[in-house]
């Protein structure tokens, strides 16, 4: 496990700006850019994500600052993150484009956005925030004129739980919790994004066999949430047949996971040091179910996308340019689909995933195709692993699952790839409790991207785009 | 093609409530006392992360399970004290209910609940629509909630719909802890169904906030916005126990599923 | 001179006076105002009930011999020309009230002259539906154009009018021409100028070229493909109520050319009843694929007439079918289908220009978006356009649905003609008009819901109000119409066949009535419909669902708890939130993107990226020429603003007319040059042309 973290402080703010756009424009990615109330102001801290390791930059704004000269004219991606720090901390970027309340409005007014197209006949469809299925809460605003989309505003401050602040004062232990329920589909990332930053700071080894089940249970996960934006896809072409196969395989992988600790999302498990059990079934059964798992998966997928009907609605839907991809730095199988390449598990690899074989699923296209593609290859792949992992687990001599892990004081900076991408985990710890964790979901960092996706789509599109997105709003708007 | 394929696996629906399902009855709710404790011997520092161990002067153990987050703390550090209910059982007609050990007004009282309820609900007895409304949740309970319309559970069967307009709802399941800004949004939902209406509070942070609360952002579960008939704990709470508070709202519950709750 | 002589002439000189009191009076004493209209009202009833006489058999003729020069006889009316004066001046009648009533109300014309143009109009009409000759019909017809060009040019100041009512005239020229040259092939070839005699012109290629003369110039008056081009802007352009005189009364004598030619010379070539069907079918098919896109009201209005004078030919096309292979029945059916709808279309359309007329937004433009919600502050104009807009879209139980109905049969019976060729043609037609119809629908769907239904927006204080007593008669008698002659169906068709007797007896039209309250299409054992039966079952049905319905809830039915509309629950949007007229359009627009020739576009109005990224299907988006580095614009889209447009063409217009126009244009300019204003240039010319004619006449003998 490398160091603990140790963060590059700048002079001032707008030195800050330049290191990080040098940085980006020598090649690597800008990953996180977050505010830290402290006794001298106000302490922004950015992260930039390169091929072996994540580097954090800071500067502070002194105390009484209203405003700072803002990043995103400069490094575009950091649109959001600068809209998050204004809601949260009141200071002012200035030169933002676009400064209105993100994930958090005042008064509990959230007023009228302006529309953005003109143009004769064209009106707002509101998508939200109460979805007309069971989804979560966001507004997507649809300026059309009745059949194309030419602009989409989304609104997703409907949801915001104050989940960071919530976190300060809270024992490591507590904070485990909290984390898991950050963004829950994506627990077992999370947890492992946060135990990484503990054992970063505490500076311990996980054993290999906690290594391996965390493997298990990641993979797992990423199972299920592949196989949920596949029953989304499949339910929005009305495919019923293949909505309810895929509702079957999904509800058995949870099961699978309930059989293994006793939770359907895996929570519980992952505990810094390594896990808190033993799984409760054997290596061997395990390796069993995943066979017959893997078996029917994979001809209900083959037969899917051999569905002319159903890849005709997702070809050339909401393609996301490769080059803003590449910009903006985007996370998960949405930007694998656009030609990025960037897997934690393969590029900043942690747990087990060193050993086992990890290959990045790519696609250059950057359309819905191109993403579903993108997360049926990384389902064959997550089996093979899941096998590799199950067969190692059989063969572990060890047993030992818990190294000691309980920093009292540091930082540390963990990350994890979660189904929906990397999520990154700051954390700060003082005498025994959290000071600030920062918790950087790939749904919040993806999620803007949704804006530059409609080239010439039409309503009945919008399903599919958001679907193949398939990111979820409780990381958004935490 | 693909109506082939859906025969190969024959029939994977459940039969429950029907029949007893091993899956059900395996399903862990939240903690529970397993034995009415008067004595001090339990310390209550940092057991539990939402507070829902609580002990007053000389009155038993008491375990709100409308805040449990089934983390399992208090089944690991005390396995003689705490354990896990098992079953879909967990949802109540009134708050107070959640806790365990029951107190004997509460169970009284409930019985008069069941009864308006069974009342109100008399005309949706065998057809009855779902509305959503997610008011700061996780996510999961939106994929239990969903879990609901695969093969396996198929609530079709039960004649459960899930519809997307509120005007056509009679039940409206809302979770998450109740997050500020759908404050007003979840209370345009609730006035634009029309009566009958049932509210079913849909896990632990629809029911007390969870672990989220308190915050400056979320207000302690939906109690406060909507008035909620059926309490339903869980973090999440799994497709039977949604189930099953489902035909506890509409006065289906099978007989053996216990008279008290 | 007999008692409805006297009537008929009563009529014309009561449209005299009309005339000469709005030239004399002018807009100078506002309470005078509506008097040339009272007038026209009263003379279009003495015109209808000369109609009605002579559809009764009683003599109505005008024997005035020689008034407009030698070989000309005064008008006269025979069972024809009695049908079509019935249902002309039955709509004009209502009209004029309703133009009384308007004339009245603030938007009354400002100067003299409307007056006038309506009453040479109406009386221009009434002379066309009565000649009796080439010369007074032709007569007639020029000082109808005339008075099209002065109605459609009366609003001169406002935008587009003027180009519209030099359009008018144009085409209107145009069908004078070709009148002109048929008739006077005719007379040359028969040697008298009575249309009686024109009918005993010899059979060859000059009678055959004369009835294709005849039929170009009575179908351009009605608007067929490709000189449907003139309608939307002749009608939109004119003022108020006077678009029903235009669009619902005065084209009945395009098609009552097309009737009389029938009658006097028989079918046409075979070749040209199939141009006609299928033109007739593409008329139908644009009219209403424009109509469905419009944003004006007054243009999908007018667009209307287009398709509904395509359905109207299809029927005809049927008749000639029927006339060219001897096939009575076809023939009875051909022209009774298009008659009712000739009936149909007139009362509905009075009923929606008269209707529109007061549908301005309170900053006087007609767009539908403006208008929503018009019935709370117009309920009697709200329910015009409702009524005429279920029956242009042919929705039972109004006469609209019948006519259609009627129109299909007869068009389905194309098994029955035995070359493959009349057959195919046939089958297209049946189509087309079927395709017609559903997307009639859809057109007058968003016209009720956009314009009569929703709520009204901001700003209608302003707004014109409603009619006064004699309007709201008007609107009443044609709503009438509408709906009573649906019911009275079997009656209307005994008048029909009466009228239709010069063409073919009426007992093959009687043919239609299977029993006293059941019709057939003229031919047996094929389909029946009861329109009379249809008026008492289905409100019967709506009131026994209602009573059940009440009974079944107890009486809850009337309790009502109003909540505002559910939006998913949205925090506002800026603008409208639910669908405009124009988005409304939009899948039609897409959908026949193929007749419409749509073209979207999206592009960036900050003036940073100029140009066009079509998103349209014909187009890729347009190449992103800026660096691959990090440009702010690209992510902060939101912040730059964005204009969209979505335009349809006309494609007979772009594709027939643009191209023929710059030289003609040309060669206008060289015959300018001509005119050079000079005294001896002019005398040259006369003296070129008095030689020329010398050597002419001289060599010919």
């Amino acid at each position: 496990m490398p160091a603990a973290t140790s963060a590059v402080l700048a002079a001032s703010v707008p030195e800050l700006w330049d290191e990080l756009t040098s940085e980006v424009a020598a090649g690597r990615r800008f990953a996180d850019l977050f505010a830290t109330p402290r006794p001298g102001g106000l302490l922004l801290t950015a992260h930039l994500a390169g091929p072996a390791d994540i580097t954090t930059r800071e500067a502070m704004l002194p105390l009484g600052a209203v405003g700072y000269p803002a990043l995103t004219p400069r490094l575009g991606a950091a649109f959001w993150y600068e809209r998050e720090i204004h809601d949260l901390f009141g200071v002012i970027p200035d030169g933002h484009p676009r400064l209105e309340p993100l994930i958090l409005t005042a008064a509990g007014d959230p007023g009228i956005l302006p529309s953005h197209v003109a143009g004769p006949g064209l009106f707002t469809i509101p998508h939200g925030p109460v979805r007309s299925g069971v989804m979560e809460s966001i507004e997507y605003l649809v300026e059309t004129p009745g059949e194309d989309i030419p602009h989409l505003n989304m609104r997703v401050f409907y949801k915001h739980r104050g989940i960071e602040k919530r976190f300060e004062s809270m024992t490591t232990a507590d904070g485990l919790l909290l984390a898991e329920r950050a963004e829950g589909i994506a627990s077992v990332a999370h947890a492992l994004a946060y135990c990484h930053a503990l054992e970063r700071l505490a500076g311990t080894e996980v054993p290999w066999a906690a290594a391996l089940i965390r493997a298990v249970h990641a993979e797992l996960e990423r199972l299920a949430c592949h196989l949920d934006v596949i029953v989304r896809l499949a339910d929005g072409a009305g495919l019923a047949v293949a909505t309810a196969r895929f509702g079957w395989h999904k509800e058995q992988v949870l099961r699978l996971v309930s059989r293994l600790c006793g939770s359907r999302f895996g929570r519980g498990v992952v505990v810094p040091g390594g896990v808190s059990r033993h799984p409760r079934i054997g290596p061997g059964d395990l390796l069993t179910a995943i066979g017959e798992l893997d078996k029917r998966i994979a001809a209900d997928l083959s037969l899917l996308m051999g569905t002319a009907s159903f890849l005709d609605r997702l070809r050339r839907t909401g393609p996301l340019r490769p080059e803003r991809a590449r910009e903006h730095g985007a996370l998960g199988p949405v930007g694998r689909a656009s030609g990025c390449t960037d897997d934690a598990r393969q590029a900043r690899p942690y747990d087990a995933y060193g050993s086992l074989a990890v290959r990045t699923a790519s696609r250059p296209d950057g359309d819905a195709m191109a993403r579903l593609e993108v997360r049926v290859t990384e389902i064959a792949q997550s089996f093979h692993l899941l096998r590799q992992a199950a067969d190692e687990l059989a063969e572990a001599s060890e047993s030992q699952l818990l190294a000691a892990c309980d920093p009292a004081n540091g930082r540390g900076l963990g990350w994890a790839e979660a189904p929906q991408g990397e999520v990154l985990y700051d954390v700060q710890v003082t005498g025994g409790l959290i000071g600030r964790c920062r918790t950087r979901s790939a749904s919040f960092h993806n999620l803007v991207l949704m804006h530059e996706v409609f080239a010439g789509d039409i309503l009945t599109d919008f399903p599919f785009i958001e679907a193949s997105f398939g990111l979820s709003i409780a990381g958004v708007s935490s | 093609m693909w109506a082939l394929r859906g025969l190969r696996n024959g029939v994977l629906t459940t039969r429950w409530p029907a029949r007893p399902d091993d899956y059900a009855s395996a399903t862990r709710g939240p903690a529970t006392v397993l034995a009415p404790l008067t004595d001090e011997s339990v310390s209550l520092d940092g057991l539990c992360p939402t507070g829902a161990i609580s002990r007053e002067g000389g009155a038993p153990l008491r375990l709100d399970q409308g805040r449990c987050i089934q983390c399992g703390r208090c089944v690991a550090a005390r396995p003689d004290v705490f354990g896990w209910t098992s079953g879909p059982g967990s949802a109540v007609l009134a708050r107070p209910a959640l806790v365990v050990p029951p107190i004997p007004e509460t169970t009284e009282r409930l019985a008069a609940i069941r009864d308006d309820l069974r009342t109100r609900t008399r005309a949706l007895r065998r057809s009855v629509h779902l509305r959503h409304v997610d008011a700061g949740s996780d996510g999961t309970e939106e994929w239990e909630i969903l879990a609901l319309l695969n093969p396996v559970y198929d609530i079709h069967r039960l004649g459960i719909f899930l519809t997307a307009s509120p005007r056509h709802a009679d039940v409206l399941l809302v979770t998450g802890a109740g997050a500020r800004g759908m404050t007003e949004p979840l209370r345009q939902t609730y006035e634009a169904m029309p009566h009958p209406k049932v509210v079913i509070a849909v896990g632990t942070d629809a029911v007390g906030g969870g672990l989220v609360s308190p915050s400056y952002a979320t207000a302690g579960g939906v109690g406060d916005t909507v008035s909620v008939d059926v309490w339903l704990p869980g973090s999440p709470p799994s497709p039977f126990s949604i189930l099953h508070a489902l035909l506890l709202a509409l006065g289906r519950v099978p007989a053996q599923a216990g008279d008290q709750r | 001179m007999t008692a409805y002589s006297a009537v008929l002439a009563a009529g014309l000189a009561l449209l005299a006076v009309a005339a000469v009191a709005d030239l004399m009076v002018g807009a100078r004493r506002p309470r005078l105002l509506p008097m040339p209209y009272l007038a026209g009202a009263a003379a279009s009833a003495c015109l209808s009930v000369a109609g009605a006489a002579a559809l009764a058999g009683r003599p109505v003729a005008l024997r005035v011999t020689g008034l407009l020069g030698s070989g000309t006889v005064g008008p006269a009316a025979d069972r024809l020309s009695g049908l079509f004066l019935v249902i002309a001046f039955g709509a004009a009648f209502a009209v004029s009230l309703a133009l009384a009533s308007w004339a009245a109300g603030p938007a009354r014309p400002g100067r003299r002259g409307l007056g006038a143009s309506y009453a040479l109009a109406l009386g221009a009409v009434a002379v066309v539906l009565t000649a009796r000759d080439a010369f007074t019909l032709l007569f007639a017809w020029e000082s109808l154009t005339l008075a099209f060009y002065l109605l459609s040019g009366y609003e001169r100041a406002r935008a587009g009018r003027p180009a519209a009512a030099l359009v008018t005239l144009a085409f209107g020229r145009i069908s004078g021409v070709s009148l002109l040259a048929g008739l006077l092939l005719l007379a040359g070839r028969s040697g008298s100028l009575t249309l009686a005699a024109l009918a005993h012109a010899g059979p060859g290629t000059l009678r055959s070229a004369a009835e294709v003369l005849l039929l170009l110039g009575f179908t351009v008056k009605v608007g067929l493909v490709p000189f449907q081009v003139w309608l939307p802007r002749g009608y939109a352009a004119a003022a108020g109520p006077t678009r029903a005189i235009m669009a619902g009364v005065a084209v009945n004598v395009g098609f009552y050319g097309l009737w009389r030619t029938l009658a006097l010379l028989g079918p046409p070539p075979g070749a040209v009843t199939g141009i006609l069907l299928v033109l007739a079918s593409l008329t139908a098919v644009l009219g209403i694929a424009h109509a469905a896109v419009q944003t004006s009201l007054q243009r999908v209005i007018a667009y209307s007439s287009v398709e509904n004078s395509g359905l109207i030919l299809a029927g005809f096309g049927v008749a000639l079918v029927g006339a060219a292979t001897r096939d009575r029945g076809l023939l009875a059916a051909g022209l009774l289908a298009a008659t009712l709808q000739v009936v149909a279309h007139t009362a509905a359309k009075s009923l929606l220009f008269t209707s529109s007329a007061r549908m301005e937004a309170a900053d006087g433009t007609d767009s539908l978006d403006g208008l929503r919600g018009s019935v709370r502050l117009r309920p009697w104009s709200g329910t015009g356009l409702a009524v005429g807009s279920l029956t242009l879209a042919g929705l039972p139980p109004t006469a609209g649905f019948v006519s259609e109905w009627f129109l299909l049969e007869a068009l389905m019976q194309q098994f029955r003609v035995p070359g493959l060729g009349d057959r195919l043609v046939l089958a297209i037609t049946g189509a087309a008009v079927a395709l017609t119809a559903g997307f009639a629908g859809v057109t007058f769907v968003r016209l009720i819901g956009m314009v009569v239904l929703g709520k009204p927006g901001s700003g209608g204080g302003a707004a014109p109000r409603d009619y006064g007593l004699a309007g709201r008669a008007g609107i009443v008698l044609l709503c009438a119409a509408c709906l009573v002659i649906a019911a009275l169906t079997p009656l209307e068709i005994r008048v029909i066949a009466a009228g239709l007797s010069p063409i073919l007896p009426s007992s093959a039209t009687l043919g239609a009535l299977k029993s006293p309250w059941v019709l057939q299409p003229v031919f047996a054992d094929f389909s029946i419909l009861s329109p009379s039966w249809l008026w008492l079952v289905m409100p019967a049905l709506f009131l026994v669902v209602g009573l059940v319905a009440w009974a079944a809830s107890g009486s809850r039915l009337l309790r009502v708890r109003r909540v505002p509309p559910w939006r998913s629950a949205t925090a506002g949007v800026s603008g409208p939130a639910s669908y405009t007229a124009f988005g409304f359009a939009n899948p039609t627009r897409r959908v026949l993107a193929g007749v419409l020739h749509t073209r979207a576009g999206v592009r960036r109005i900050d003036g940073r990226r100029p140009g066009w990224e079509s998103a349209g299907s014909d187009a890729q988006p347009a190449a992103d020429p800026q660096s691959p580095a990090s440009r702010p614009d690209e992510v902060v889209a939101e912040a730059v603003h964005v204009g969209y447009s979505s335009d349809v063409i006309e494609v007979v217009e772009e594709y027939v007319y643009r191209p023929v126009l710059r030289p003609f244009l040309l060669l206008v300019r060289l015959a300018q040059r001509l005119q050079s204003g000079r005294l001896d240039a002019y005398l040259a010319y006369m003296l070129i042309a008095l030689v020329a004619l010398l050597a002419v006449v001289t060599a010919l003998h």
